[in-house]
């Protein structure tokens, strides 16, 4: 069956094979996405001690569909004072590299689409370019909301993206490798070698500027509805919208899939007595991805300011301090603890 | 030739044009947003060079960063382009002269000869594991480690430089601040007072209650 | 080496095709009235006073020069950390200077408030 396509498509071939690869990493990313909105709203619902969408399918299962159908009806609004091009430029912009990203993603033991040496750096340079969609976003609607908020997302993200990439420095001290795959298998060994531990500091600082980073609640001022209508993306409406959204929860998935992978050993199995293998990391996934959803329940909104001084002013200077430690002790007999 | 050609023919291609756009466009946002297509195409040429590390640090850095900042200072500027655009002709004849200098400066450095073009082959194809960044980390805190720590203090004086030029009080701002707030004791906010319990006044009809 | 980096590329242009696919789907698909209440931009309900790009405060400047210094200095870390067991104390020593002098100019800008957000 292989050797026929491979035939059929001839020097094409590892192309064709590459997006074939290409495509069983978006569909189920995209997938994911729909049903992380539906969790979102089902979690908080229950939270709060009401039901969530449950009238379309069963328990609310076809929401998701409804949901794309009708922003694909909706009318995209171009406003009269805005740059057409860059207006609808944008929400690519900010979705693109938070697919790209994946590529470099290792699922499992050797499953991976680039198996690149400098794979992490690869993912912090991919969404520290998502930054200019949301710039270009807010400059091309020519809307005052539009404006400050993209103003304020792009100060936020850049610097929370500091104290994400000091926390980096760590695991990639302990793991001697940008390679995610090798980060993994730097962890082996159950439960209390993974990185959670050694580097606990990092992981709650990486977890946390994540969390600022996809300008998520508590950390939304720059979209909260209740104070700049949206934020950036205020003029954006139909699939423009539905793009900018997309971006934001495959954004959250990806930062959890990486915290998963760097401090919870990805795919390893936490015990010895069971296999490793990619559920491990879907459910580590899925834990994380619920702590999002939980964060927004529980937590009010912080001020601007707020968020500034904990990026800058608690963050970087933990991390650093952390940092130092870990070099510290790889000097000594002791080293063995950061492995 | 090989794949690998076509696409640096396909890169360097859209480098020129996204260069010439950055000095011809006329809205100076798209001029930046050429110059970051323009760093974009350029890590991916790097990238063919084998300098994995190099390529991904010009998009985190320049891109990712260096460009933020351009954008933030274009977007700001409000430049009224008419005006800019007054007497372009009366200064041609003198800009086109220093720029022929300027060519034949940089043509007479950067020759091929001189740059050793000719003498520097082509970068050697890596094994898939091989580690460019680890390479990197080797030499450049061991044996080049003066013009490192140089850097780190070319560092600090841009940060001295950027809070000298930029920071300023404002004095239409309602801050507070946030130690303040949180060194609040209640009796800096309450005060007790002891006061006698007053009779009840006797009842004076419905006028009251409505 | 390269060959890795062939999906990559790949990758790239299936994002920008994801990203771009649903909003030409939605300009075909979706119905197409404007008028100019409806295309008029967002103002809390007045109608727009001016042109909305206007002069911003000077510190998300700082914000963005001190971005950019902090993410050099990342960039410096990376090759560090990955080779850290290689090089030694000498490597090790070697970026604590490098930090320590970093580290008095990050003082000096909480000193100076440039990171109180007022």
């Amino acid at each position: 069956m292989m050797d026929t396509l491979q035939q059929l498509f001839g020097p094409l071939w590892p192309v064709v094979w590459t997006l074939a690869k290409i495509v069983a990493i978006v569909a189920p990313i995209m997938g994911a996405v729909a049903y992380l909105t539906l969790a979102e709203r089902k979690v908080i619902g229950y939270m709060q001690v009401r039901i969530g969408p449950n009238r379309v399918g069963y328990y609310g299962l076809l929401q998701p569909v409804a949901d794309g159908l009708k922003l694909l009806f909706k009318e995209i609004i171009l406003p009269t004072a805005a740059n057409k091009f860059l207006f609808l430029l944008a929400p690519v912009l900010v979705l693109a590299p938070a697919l790209a990203a994946w590529a470099v993603v290792p699922f499992d033991f050797d499953m991976v689409l680039a198996n690149v040496d400098a794979g992490l750096l690869y993912i912090l340079a991919m969404t520290s370019v998502g930054v200019y969609g949301v710039i270009i976003a807010g400059w091309a609607s020519n809307s005052k909301y539009a404006f400050l908020g993209s103003l304020r997302s792009a100060a936020q993200i850049v610097s929370y993206e500091i104290a994400m990439g000091f926390a980096l420095v760590g695991v990639l001290m302990a793991a001697n490798s940008l390679n995610l795959g090798k980060i993994v298998m730097a962890q082996q060994g159950g439960f209390w070698e993974w990185y959670w531990l050694p580097l606990f500091p990092l992981f709650v600082v990486y977890f946390i500027a994540a969390v600022a980073e996809t300008n998520r609640a508590p950390f939304d001022v720059a979209e909260g509805e209740s104070e700049i209508v949206a934020g950036f993306h205020v003029e954006y409406s139909g699939m423009a919208f539905a793009v900018f959204f997309l971006a934001e929860y495959a954004n959250m998935i990806l930062v959890a899939t990486l915290a998963a992978l760097m401090f919870l050993g990805g795919w390893l199995s936490p015990v010895p007595f069971l296999p490793d293998g990619f559920p491990w990391l879907a459910i580590k996934v899925a834990g994380l991805l619920f702590l999002f959803l939980w964060f927004r329940a529980t937590f009010p909104r912080y001020r601007y300011d707020q968020i500034m001084r904990l990026g800058w002013k608690v963050f970087i200077p933990v991390t650093l301090v952390w940092i130092v430690v870990i070099g510290a002790f790889m000097q000594t007999p002791l080293g063995y603890l950061f492995h | 030739m090989i794949f690998q050609d076509y696409v640096f023919y396909a890169l360097a291609a859209i480098l020129l044009v996204a260069g010439l756009r950055v000095i011809t466009a006329r809205n100076p946002v798209h001029a930046a947003l050429f110059l970051v297509l323009a760093f974009f195409t350029a890590a991916g040429i790097w990238l063919l060079l084998e300098a994995e590390f190099l390529a991904i640090t010009l998009v985190l850095v320049y891109v990712g960063a260096v460009m933020v900042l351009f954008l933030f200072v274009v977007m700001m500027l409000d430049i009224n382009l008419d005006k800019l655009r007054e007497g372009f002709w009366d200064y041609a004849p003198l800009a086109g002269f220093v720029g022929v200098v300027m060519a034949l400066e940089m043509a007479s450095i950067v020759g091929v000869r001189h740059f050793g073009v000719n003498v520097t082959g082509t970068p050697e194809p890596h094994p898939v594991n091989y580690s460019n960044t680890a390479e990197l980390g080797r030499q450049l805190y061991t044996d080049y480690v003066l013009p490192f720590e140089l850097a780190s203090v070319v560092l600090l004086v841009a940060i001295v430089a950027a809070i000298a030029l930029t920071m300023r009080r404002r004095k239409d701002s309602k801050y507070i601040d946030p130690a303040e707030q949180v060194k609040v004791k209640r009796a800096d906010r309450i005060r007790m007072v002891s006061m006698p319990a007053e009779k009840e006044m006797p009842e004076n009809g419905e006028g009251e209650q409505a | 080496m390269l060959e890795n980096y062939f999906p990559i590329l790949l990758f790239i242009l299936v994002g920008l095709g994801v990203g771009v696919a649903p909003i030409v789907l939605g300009k075909v698909v979706a119905p197409h009235r404007p008028d100019s209440e409806k295309n008029s931009p967002y103002e809390c309900g007045f109608e727009a006073f001016e042109d909305a790009r206007m002069k911003f405060d000077v510190r998300y400047y700082l914000v963005a020069i001190l971005f950019i210094l902090f993410d050099l200095e990342i960039a410096f870390l990376f090759p560090w950390a990955v080779v850290l067991k290689e090089i030694g104390l000498f490597g090790f020593v070697s970026m604590m200077v490098f930090l320590g002098i970093l580290v008095v100019g990050f003082i000096y800008e909480w000193m100076k408030g440039a990171l109180e957000w007022e």
